[in-house]
C-alpha cells in the first residue's frame, strides 16, 4: 500500500536532527539545506513548520514536470529521475506546499523518496514526531493534522478527509 | 583545499575590522590535532594575539567566534558554539558558550572561527555565506533591540532561515557586561563578550550556507554516534532526562534549594523560603506552552512561555533559565515569577547577561539594607529587598548607563571600589565576575571551581554534580572504590582537587568538541572515552583513538587558559572566593553551618594539576611534557614558572 510521513507538530521541538539525517542519507554529507525535509521556524510566533513531501493523491508537481522526470516508483512513492530534471524549478512553482526543492549543489529538483520505505528521518526524531503511515483514514487524518498549520499559515483550506 | 581533517569546515575567517578588510584563511592542521577546536583554538588564538598591553575595550582585543568538529554533525547534544576574548569586565580570559543553530550554521557557511581584530569605523555587521565573509553596513541597526536586530537582518537577506548572534544597546553602551544573543533568546552572557563586538563596531554575525561538511568515515562515524546515542537510553539517566525535557532548567530552582545552595539575598543563604513560588511546577503548568531544542539536540531542555494578562504580559519568549530565575528572584528576594519573566526578557532584548545584572542589582540592594547606600545615592529609587518595579527600572538604566545604572554598569567589583567603605564584603565576586546560581557553603568543590575557573566566580569550567546528585557508578568507575565515598560527601573536601582537576579537563575537551554540559556535566553520560570514539571516525585524527592523547590535549588546553591568566598576574592569591562564601557560615537551610575548606582542595587541586603549591604557578616540566614550550619560553623569563 502507498505510504507517506505524518508529522505530530505537538512533539516537534525544531530540533531539525531529521534534515541532518536526510542529508546523510541521501548526500553522504551533513547539509541541511541538501535535505528533502525542512524545519521552518518563525521564533517570534513560536511556530516550527515541518515542511516534506505529501505524496499527494493529484501530485501537482508531476503535472508540472515539462520532462516526465516526476513519477511514481513500484512502492508508490513520487520520485525524480535526476537523468530527466533539467532544473527548470516549474514543479518547485507548483508544489503549493513547498514539498519540492532545488538542491543547491546539483542544481536539480529534490523531495522525498521515503528513503525506499525505510526513511533516516523517522530514526532519527528523538522525539517520536514522524511516522510512516499508510494511505488509510487514519493516515490521511494523521498526514493532515501535521499541515494544517503551515497552510493555515499560507491561508489554504484543506478539505475533508475521504479514503 | 589541504585541511587534511573532516567534520571541520576547512577555514576561518580573520576579519580585520580597522581596514574593512576580511581574510578567508585554511584552519592550521596543528590547531585541529592538538586542540580540536573551540575553546582550545581560542586560547591558542588569544595566547598569540594578545596579553598583558591589550586593552579588552581597544581596537588591540580580538574576539573569537568558535565552534568545533562536533558542531552540525548530529552528535547530541552539540547545538553548541562559543566566544573568546580578553574581557573587559574581569580583564582575564574569558570565554561564553551558546546554544542554537548559529556555530552549525556558521560551519555550513563554510569557515570554523572567526576572528575580529581592530575597530571598524562605522557600524557593521558580519555575513557568512557560501564560503564568503563581507562586513556590511549596519547603520540602520545600531541601537535596536535584540529581536529587531535579527529581524531587520533576515528581511535584508530576505531570508527567514538566516542564524545570527547580535548585540543589544548594552553592549554597544559599554555595559560591562553586555551579551551576544543567539536565535532570539539564547544568550553567550558571561563576561561582556556582547561588549567587546560592541567597542569594535560590530553589531552582528549572520550565517547561512549550503556548503555542507564532509566525514572521514561516515558509516564508522555514524555506528559511534548510535553507540553514544545508546548511552541516553540508560534507565540511569531516565530520571534526569525526563526533568530536563519538562522542566527544562528551571527544575534546578527545587533541586538545589533542597540542598540549601540557591543564592538568595545576595548570597547571604542559600535557602529559599519562596522557592516554590518561582519554581518548576508553577512555570510548566501556567506559562510553558513549547518544547525547543537546540540544532540535532535529543535532551531539549529550551522552553517556550507566553504571559497572558498581568502586569508583563508577553507573547512567546524562551523561558528563562535556572541563573536568571536566581538572579532575580531568589537573590533579590523577589518572588514574582511573571516580573522575573520580564527581567529576564528585557535582558534579552538589551543585551545584557542575567547573572551579572542580576547579582549588581542584589549587591545594591544589600547596600541599601546596610545603610551604605541611600535612595538619593539610587536615583530616587526603592531598593528594598524584593522590589521588582526597581529591578526593572534599574535594567533599563544600566541597559543605557544612565544615572545609578551607570555603576552598577562596571559589575560589583569596580562598583564596590567606587562606592568604598565595606560596600566590597558584599561584591560577590571571583576575579571580578558575579558569581553564578551556587554556593560553596552548601557543596564544597563548588569553592574549588569557583576559584580556580579561568573566567572568575563561575561553574562552568569544572563543576561536578557527580556528589551533588549522587551517582556511586560514576565516582567509583573514574576515581575507583576506596576514594569514591569521599567524593561523594557534598561536605567533604577529600579528593574534591582530584574530583576538579579531572572535571575541569574532561571540560576543557567538551568546550574544544564544543558540546553541551548537559549530558556530560548533568546527567554524566558521556566521558572522555565518547571523544575517543566519534572524533577518529569523524576526523581522521587517528591520534585521537588513544586515551592519553585525548587527555593529554584536555591537560593542554586547560594549562593553556591558566597561562593565559599567569601572564597576566594571577597567581593562587587570585584563586580564592569572596570574603561572604569564604568565612560566614551558611545561616540558614539544610545546608547550615557550611564553609568550603579552599586551602586543602587548592593543594590537592595544585599537586594534580602540575603547579606549584604556593603560587598557582605552573611547572616548567609539566608545561614541556604538554608541549607547551611556548609558553615556557614567554613565562619563564618573567618568573612565571617554577
Amino acid at each position: 500500500m502507498k505510504s507517506f510521513l505524518a508529522i505530530d507538530l505537538q512533539k516537534c521541538t525544531g530540533c531539525r536532527n531529521c534534515e541532518l539525517a536526510c542529508s546523510v542519507a541521501h548526500t553522504q554529507t551533513f547539509n541541511p539545506r541538501r535535505s528533502r525535509i525542512q524545519i521552518l521556524k518563525d521564533e517570534p510566533r513560536n511556530l516550527v513548520v515541518p515542511m516534506v513531501c505529501l505524496q499527494c493523491e493529484e501530485p501537482l508537481c508531476e503535472q508540472a514536470c515539462p520532462n516526465g522526470a516526476i513519477s511514481y516508483n513500484e512502492k508508490g512513492t513520487l520520485v525524480v529521475d535526476h537523468e530527466l530534471c533539467i532544473g527548470c524549478e516549474n514543479c518547485v512553482t507548483a508544489c503549493v506546499y513547498g514539498g519540492i526543492e532545488i538542491d543547491p549543489h546539483t542544481l536539480k529538483a529534490i523531495k522525498c523518496d521515503l528513503c525506499w520505505g525505510d526513511p533516516a528521518c523517522v530514526k532519527a526524531c528523538e522525539y517520536g514526531a514522524i511516522s510512516l503511515v499508510e494511505a488509510k483514514q487514519d493516515g490521511i487524518k494523521a498526514r493532515r493534522k501535521g499541515v494544517d498549520l503551515a497552510f493555515q499559515t499560507i491561508k489554504l483550506k484543506t478539505g475533508e478527509v475521504t479514503e | 583545499m589541504t585541511f587534511p581533517y573532516k567534520g571541520y569546515a576547512g577555514y576561518y575567517l580573520d576579519v580585520d575590522l580597522t581596514k574593512g578588510k576580511v581574510h578567508k584563511k585554511e584552519l592550521e592542521k596543528e590547531w585541529a590535532r592538538l586542540y580540536l577546536g573551540g575553546s582550545g583554538v581560542a586560547a591558542k588564538i588569544l595566547w598569540d594575539r594578545t596579553g598583558p598591553d591589550t586593552n579588552p575595550l581597544g581596537p588591540d582585543n580580538v574576539l573569537v567566534v568558535g565552534t568545533g568538529p562536533l558542531t552540525g554533525v548530529m552528535f547530541s547534544p552539540s547545538g553548541r558554539m562559543m566566544f573568546a576574548t580578553k574581557s573587559p569586565l574581569t580583564g582575564v580570559w574569558a570565554e561564553s558558550h551558546v546554544g542554537g543553530f548559529l556555530g552549525a550554521e556558521i560551519k555550513y557557511a563554510g569557515f570554523d572561527f572567526v576572528v575580529f581584530n581592530g575597530r571598524s569605523e562605522k557600524p557593521v555587521y558580519l555575513s557568512l555565506q557560501d564560503g564568503e565573509g563581507e562586513l556590511l553596513d549596519a547603520a540602520h541597526l545600531w541601537g535596536k533591540e535584540t529581536n529587531v536586530t535579527t529581524q531587520m537582518i533576515r528581511e535584508d537577506h530576505k531570508d527567514p532561515t538566516l542564524k545570527t548572534g547580535v548585540i543589544g544597546p548594552a553592549g554597544e553602551n559599554g555595559v560591562l557586561y553586555g551579551s551576544i544573543i543567539v536565535d532570539f533568546y539564547r544568550a553567550a552572557g558571561r563576561a561582556g563578550l556582547g561588549t567587546v563586538l560592541g567597542s569594535k563596531n560590530v553589531k552582528a554575525i549572520a550565517a547561512s550556507g549550503a556548503q555542507g561538511l564532509e566525514v572521514h568515515d561516515m558509516e564508522a562515524y555514524l555506528e559511534a554516534n548510535d553507540k553514544e546515542m545508546e548511552k541516553l537510553k540508560d534507565p540511569l539517566w531516565t530520571e534526569s532526562l525526563a526533568s530536563l525535557r519538562k522542566y527544562g532548567t528551571t527544575d534546578l530552582v527545587a533541586i538545589i534549594n533542597e540542598i540549601g545552595r540557591l543564592p538568595t539575598k545576595n548570597h547571604w543563604t542559600g535557602y529559599y523560603e519562596q522557592a516554590d513560588d518561582i519554581g518548576p511546577e508553577i512555570i510548566a503548568e501556567k506559562y510553558r506552552i513549547a518544547q525547543e531544542a537546540c540544532h540535532g539536540c535529543a535532551v531539549g531542555c529550551k522552553y517556550i512561555i507566553r504571559v497572558k494578562d498581568g502586569k508583563y504580559p508577553t507573547g512567546p519568549i524562551g523561558g528563562p533559565e535556572y541563573e536568571t530565575i536566581m538572579a532575580f528572584g531568589s537573590n533579590c528576594l523577589n518572588n514574582d515569577i511573571e516580573s522575573v519573566f520580564h527581567l529576564g526578557k528585557r535582558c534579552d532584548l538589551l543585551g545584557l547577561d542575567t547573572i551579572s545584572c542580576g547579582k549588581s542589582i542584589g549587591f545594591a540592594m544589600e547596600l541599601y539594607e546596610k545603610g551604605i547606600i541611600s535612595k538619593e545615592d539610587a536615583d530616587g529609587l526603592d531598593l528594598s529587598w524584593g522590589n521588582s518595579e526597581t529591578q526593572a527600572a534599574l535594567v533599563e538604566k544600566i541597559a543605557r548607563r544612565e544615572g545609578f545604572g551607570n555603576l552598577l554598569a562596571d559589575g560589583v567589583r569596580k562598583a564596590a571600589e567606587k562606592i568604598g567603605g565595606d560596600a566590597w564584603k558584599y561584591a560577590i565576586h571571583v576575579k571580578g565576575l558575579e558569581a553564578s546560581g551556587q554556593d560553596p557553603r552548601a557543596h564544597q568543590s563548588i569553592g574549588l571551581t569557583y576559584a580556580t575557573n579561568v573566567r572568575g566566580a563561575d561553574h562552568l569550567r569544572s563543576i561536578s554534580c557527580v556528589e551533588e546528585l549522587g551517582y556511586p557508578e560514576i565516582a567509583t568507575s573514574r576515581f575507583g572504590a576506596d576514594k569514591a565515598e569521599a567524593i561523594l560527601d557534598i561536605m567533604s573536601p577529600q579528593y574534591k582537587g582530584e574530583l576538579i582537576w579531572d572535571m575541569e579537563n574532561f571540560y576543557a575537551v567538551v568546550d574544544s568538541a564544543v558540546i553541551c554540559k548537559y549530558g556530560t556535566m548533568w546527567p554524566p553520560m558521556f566521558y572522555f572515552d565518547t571523544f575517543v570514539n566519534v572524533i577518529p571516525p569523524l576526523t581522521g585524527m587517528t591520534e585521537w583513538g588513544d586515551m592519553k592523547f585525548v587527555r593529554k590535549v584536555a591537560e593542554r588546553i586547560s594549562h593553556l587558559r591558566r597561562a593565559y591568566n599567569h601572564r597576566l598576574g594571577i597567581t593562587r592569591k587570585d584563586e580564592t572566593l569572596p570574603h561572604r562564601l569564604l568565612k560566614e557560615p551558611m545561616p540558614t537551610g539544610p545546608s547550615k553551618g557550611g564553609l568550603p575548606d579552599l586551602d586543602e582542595m587548592l593543594d590537592e587541586y595544585y599537586e594534580f594539576r602540575g603547579c606549584d603549591r604556593d603560587t598557582g604557578l605552573p611547572k616548567e616540566g609539566k608545561l614541556k611534557e604538554l608541549g607547551l614550550d611556548f609558553v615556557v619560553k614567554e613565562l619563564k623569563p618573567k618568573g612565571l614558572t617554577k
